[in-house]
């Protein structure tokens, strides 16, 4: 079993240092696959790396690191050769390049054998040329040279390599990148016959989809932390950090229905200052102001501050610990995805029409919530109660944890800021006396914000820009008359936005709106839920645009919330009758009882 | 692959065969004709006859076939000056310009190598730094000055190594005895041609090397556990090596002009010094002998060059 | 930081590189004024010592050796300018030329820069020398003649990839000719290469004619700081080392340092440049 514990690796240049894994855990268990998750820079590579005593020369390594029990941190050079390769060995992600290119296939599968065991060359090819055949390759192929070999062949043939002195341990850097599906599915094999054969593997890879179909447990890591380590079942259904969130969403997935999604800002390195050469404990983060601009981490605080969608001011004081939540660890000071909304026996009714029976609902903060329905289902009503604009007749809100009558109570201001709604009919919902530039600042105005750091002209001129209007003095001094659907529907967008709320209800968008126009409001709409991490309750009639913009989806129908789950899993494994009508409806096809997608 | 090595070889004949030509019509870009020119110089006056009986010797009509055939029977035709055959004076001097140039080419690009690669190893070293600035300024220095300094302080200062010659004059030496003495006299132009030559070689391997330091197959073989001289060398320095022998041939010829300011500078008597003396003295056929003769050899070194790579470098070879 | 230090160090080579020639060509151009006598005045005692008149002493042949070293220095320095700058002047056009047009023009360019490099430079000039006393002047040329393909290679290289960038994309779509956009966009963003490529030539023409000038192979009252050395050579059993040879020897030594410091200052100028840019 490989362990490292608190593992921190700080590459020295002059007076600063860039700090690539930060107090690292890890356990490689044998007969079990560690996934290790992560965006580009967040310091895969370099732990890969430090499993195996190899560093960079400007490279600071603290922590410790045990094979078995026995201790590998302060090994010589000479005891980690006797270590490398016969108990821990790599596959790196470059393919070919990782090859000698003037020395054959097969005598650099053979060197390991003649170095480490001292067998003869003679014999040492003739065992790498079995361990070829065993990963699929003619014999033949070891007189070649790496540059005569294709991806998917030199993969094999590294994986031969790796394995010719089989080792305890295995570390797959990447071993499914640029590589076709049928290349892809051998290497997913030859994981899963090593891990019966009771190898500890660590797999590293941005290809989810594998890391979820291969891994025992997944690990998630953001700028050289842990933020989270989850069952691997649990990768796609139920992550529960913001982080682990935010990548399944922009995964491309081929049974994912939902467009692509994204995460806000880029976060790329953490500088550290070093005051000297060995006290390397002493040293503080450093960074600008904003961390957006620079690509750099935030100096105190949790590091994922800057781009979470439930960020408070505590969390940007002090740094979270990895702490166990049910079956996952997560490094969260909000115990990680938190609920913005819940709601519980919401019951309402309108003269003796019951609008909506008992529903519950929660609504995950950063989420896109696609509430689906047919008119009068009470999708609109729900709606409204969520937002707090109407009062329900009994059961219980909680917004952000409290109470909506203790919000309404005694801060409504401060609810209605945290809160956009956006509606069905713009010109309808925008007075026609105010023109456009009051109609955008109106929420700025009755909130009478006061200690405000920009005039009043500022904020809005921000607003339109946000979702791509004019600023022109001309254009702030129109009237809705003289706006088309679109625009004017932009402009609720953003007098919706201007107060920067947690949650944007939007009823039914852009079913008013042309045709033309539909698809570029949403893609506004979507865009900037990225941007500012919205939490977005989507109400629609449309199931398949519920399909193609939520998170998770809520079916109503008479009053009743029927069905909720994952937009995929509603959309191919319905659950209720109900659904399963809709999206038969929506298909337009006959037979309800084939369709089955 | 063998249509690659027909190409090359066609190439290099196709070379040799314009060399040749050159060689030729050499005479016949002179203005006037060839022995009034030369003698014109000169104080002596020539009457006709004399003059007759010249340019029958030194005839200058003979057919580009003719000239080969020549050739080829060992005729380079005869000097001027020293009144011998060309190629007699060319095989004399030939030896002890391969001891010369030969070992000094040897040496430095094996110094070079070793001591680039070392270096680049040590990359970011105090050693490595120095080292490339030494060699930085040293690149450069031309012979003429290193060469007369190397004189002037250890054969005129300090009389340890002799100033001239390749051997002990009259001095009938043998066996061991013989080969000190030629060594000694070979110290100090040897010296001199290695200093020019060796920067190029420590900072081209030097470059070469960090470029496979940074390469993933390194990483690979140290992960795999290598001792590190194994890494170094089958794994690193193989590469690295790749384009130092490229260059051979053209740093080869990157030495003539020292070997012609050492010789001279050391009255060694090789190839080059017979060559000076020879355009000094206008000795148009010992001149035009010995720039054949070595552009030739050039020729072939840089043959023998680029066969030696393909067996270096599969990726020729086998195609990319 | 890295590049910093890189940046700051090219910066103090090229100023003890660029100061150090500057000192030596203002010696060369007021050569005239700066020396006492005609340096092929032959009127002086020869082989004398060095005295409060004749500063290095005189020759074997009655001249003053301190107006020798000037001249010298003089004819040396204009030959290795005249050939380094037409040189690097070929180099840069054929590099260029070759890297935008491609095709046709880079075949033919690159095999010739192949042969070329293949010469040994010397051989053509010792050729010349035999059929007819050559002049400096044309020794130079044909020297540049030769000694383009390394730069020209150099350039064609920066100049390839520095035509795939946008901006050069944009000025031809703009319509630029190609002479324009050599001139604007090319030509600026190579700049620290030429100097760097400039010092190497005038350096490698310099060696060239002071070892051509050792030879004998120049006229023999031609001044060189090569011919000077050639005739204090020929006395080394006297005690004249230090005042005959020391002084071209010592002022040959110090163009060469100068011009390797320039050289090797714009190369770390033009790789952080690269770095940054």
């Amino acid at each position: 079993m490989l362990e490292c514990s608190q593992l921190r690796v700080c590459y020295q240049e002059g007076e600063h240092a860039l700090l690539a894994i930060d107090r690292v855990d890890l356990r490689l268990e044998p007969g079990r696959v560690l996934a290790l998750v992560g965006e580009s820079g967040s310091g895969k590579t370099t732990l890969a790396r430090s499993l195996l005593g190899l560093a960079a020369k400007n490279a600071r390594i603290d922590g410790a690191l045990h094979l078995d029990g026995e201790d590998l941190t302060h090994l010589s050079e000479g005891d980690w050769n006797r270590v490398r390769w016969r108990r821990i060995a790599m596959v790196g992600q470059n393919g070919a390049a990782a090859l000698n290119p003037v020395l054959s296939v097969g005598a650099q599968v053979a060197e390991p054998l003649i170095v480490h065991r001292g067998l003869g060359a003679g014999e040492a090819l003739a065992q790498a040329r079995t361990a070829l055949a065993a990963m699929g390759l003619e014999p033949g192929l070891a007189r070649h040279y790496p540059h005569e070999l294709s991806g998917g062949q030199i993969q094999r043939a590294l994986l031969a390599m790796a394995l010719i002195l089989d080792p305890q341990v295995l570390i797959l850097d990447e071993p499914t990148a640029a590589l076709d599906p049928p290349a892809r599915k051998f290497v997913g094999e030859v994981i899963r016959e090593q891990r019966r054969r009771g190898k500890a593997i660590l797999l590293i890879s941005h290809d989810l989809d594998s890391c979820r179909r291969l891994a025992d447990t997944v690990a998630v890591l953001y700028l050289g932390r842990i933020f989270e380590e989850l069952p691997a079942q649990d990768l796609f259904a139920a992550p529960r950090h913001p982080y682990t969130q935010a990548l399944v969403r922009s995964y491309p997935r081929i049974d994912a229905v939902r467009d692509l999604g994204g995460m806000r800002g880029d976060a790329f390195y953490r500088m550290v200052h070093v005051h000297d050469r060995q006290a390397a404990e002493h040293a503080h983060t450093i960074g600008s102001d904003d961390p957006r601009e620079t690509g750099h981490a935030p100096e105190q605080g949790c590091l994922f501050a800057p781009r979470c969608t439930q960020a408070q001011p505590a969390c940007r004081e002090e740094e979270p610990e990895l702490l166990p939540v049910g079956e996952h660890l997560l490094r969260c000071r909000r115990g990680g995805i938190v609920n913005l909304l819940e709601l519980y026996g919401v019951r309402k009714s309108y003269a003796h029409v019951t609008a909506l029976a008992p529903v519950d609902l929660q609504l995950r903060q950063g989420e896109v919530f696609g509430l689906v329905g047919e008119t009068g289902s009470g999708k609109s009503t729900l709606a409204m109660i969520a937002a707090g604009a109407l009062a329900p007749d009994s059961g219980k809100c909680l917004f952000a944890g409290r109470e909506m009558e203790d919000w309404l109570r005694q801060e409504q201001t401060a609810l209605a800021r945290q809160v956009g709604i956006v509606q069905q009919h713009p010109a309808l919902a925008v007075s026609p006396r105010l023109d456009v530039f009051e109609i955008v600042a109106e929420p700025l105005r009755i909130q009478k914000t006061a200690g405000m750091p920009e005039s009043l002209r500022e904020r809005v001129a921000r607003a339109l820009a946000e979702v791509h209007l004019p600023n022109a003095p001309e254009f702030l001094r129109r009237f809705p008359q003289q706006l088309n659907q679109g625009t004017l529907q932009r402009l609720c967008i953003a007098r919706a936005l201007i107060t920067e709320p947690l949650l944007l209800v939007a009823d039914e968008p852009t079913s008013a709106l042309d045709p033309s126009v539909q698809a570029k409001v949403m893609r506004l709409l979507l865009d900037l839920q990225i941007e500012k991490g919205l939490t977005l309750l989507l109400v629609t009639h449309d199931l398949g645009l519920a399909r193609k913009v939520s998170d998770r989806i809520g079916v109503m129908h008479a009053g009743n919330l029927v069905e909720v789950g994952n937009a995929a899993q509603v959309w191919q494994h319905p659950g209720h009758p109900y659904t399963r009508e809709l999206l038969n409806a929506s298909f337009d096809l006959g037979d309800s009882d084939e369709l089955h997608l | 692959m063998r249509g690659k090595l027909w190409s090359t070889l066609t190439a290099y004949a196709l070379a040799a065969v314009l060399l040749l030509m050159l060689s030729h019509a050499l005479l016949r870009l002179l203005p006037g004709d060839f022995v009034s020119a030369h003698w014109e110089r000169g104080d002596a006056l020539l009457d006709a006859d004399q003059a007759a009986a010249l340019r029958e010797r030194f005839g200058t009509e003979e057919s580009f076939s003719g000239y080969l055939s020549a050739l080829a029977r060992g005729d380079w035709g005869c000097s001027l000056a020293l009144e011998k055959p060309v190629l007699d004076l060319i095989t004399e001097a030939l030896p002890w310009t391969l001891l010369l140039m030969g070992s000094a080419h040897l040496l430095a690009t094996a110094l070079g190598f070793i001591a680039g690669m070392e270096v680049a190893w040590r990359r970011g070293s105090p050693l490595e730094k120095g080292s490339v600035a030494v060699m930085s300024l040293l690149d450069g220095v031309p012979e003429l000055v290193s060469g007369l300094l190397l004189l002037l302080f250890f054969s005129l200062r300090l009389e340890w190594l002799p100033a001239s010659g390749a051997q002990t004059a009259y001095a009938e030496l043998a066996g061991g005895a013989w080969f000190a003495d030629l060594l000694r006299h070979l110290a100090l132009p040897l010296l001199t041609l290695v200093l020019a030559d060796l920067p190029g070689n420590f900072l081209l391997a030097r470059g070469s090397m960090l470029l496979v330091l940074d390469a993933p197959y390194l990483e690979t073989a140290q992960a795999k556990g290598l001792p590190p001289w194994r890494v170094r060398y089958r794994h690193g320095a193989r590469n690295a090596l790749l384009p130092l022998v490229t260059r051979f041939g053209l740093r080869f010829s990157l030495m003539v002009t020292g070997a012609l300011v050492v010789e001279t500078l050391f009255a060694y008597p090789g190839l080059a010094r017979l060559l000076v003396e020879a355009v000094g003295r206008r000795d148009l056929p010992l001149a035009r002998g010995i720039i054949l003769f070595s552009s030739l050899a050039v020729l072939v070194l840089n043959l023998g060059v680029e066969l030696l790579y393909r067996r270096l470098d599969p990726r020729v070879c086998h195609g990319h | 930081m890295v590049i910093d230090s890189r940046r700051r160090l090219g910066n103090g080579r090229l100023r003890i590189g660029g100061g150090l020639l500057a000192l030596l060509l203002a010696a060369a151009l007021l050569a005239p004024w700066l020396s006492p006598y005609d340096p092929q005045a032959m009127p002086f005692v020869p082989l004398s010592l060095p005295d409060g008149s004749h500063w290095l002493g005189v020759n074997d042949a009655g001249m003053d050796l301190f107006a020798e070293l000037l001249y010298g220095l003089r004819n040396s320095l204009a030959f290795g300018l005249v050939g380094g700058f037409a040189a690097l002047a070929l180099g840069v056009a054929v590099g260029l030329m070759t890297a935008w047009y491609g095709g046709a023009v880079d075949a033919v360019g690159m095999r010739l820069a192949d042969v070329l490099l293949a010469i040994p430079l010397v051989m053509p000039l010792l050729l010349l020398a035999v059929l007819a006393p050559p002049s400096p002047l044309l020794l130079a040329l044909l020297l540049a003649l030769l000694s383009w393909p390394s730069t020209a290679r150099a350039i064609r290289a920066q100049a390839l990839s520095l035509r795939n960038r946008p901006h050069v994309a944009a000025a031809r779509q703009m319509g630029g000719s190609t002479f324009y956009i050599l001139g604007r966009h090319l030509l600026p963003e190579l700049a620290p290469l030429f100097l760097a490529g400039l010092a190497g030539k005038i350096r490698m023409a310099l060696a060239m004619e002071v070892s051509l000038a050792f030879l004998g192979l120049f006229e023999p009252g031609r001044k060189s700081l090569g011919q000077t050395l050639r005739d204090g050579i020929q006395y080394y059993y006297l005690d004249i080392w230090w005042h005959w040879l020391l002084p071209p020897l010592l002022c040959l030594s110090l163009l060469i340092l100068s011009l390797t410091l320039l050289a090797v200052g714009c190369e770390a100028l033009f790789d952080s440049r690269l770095r940054e840019g």
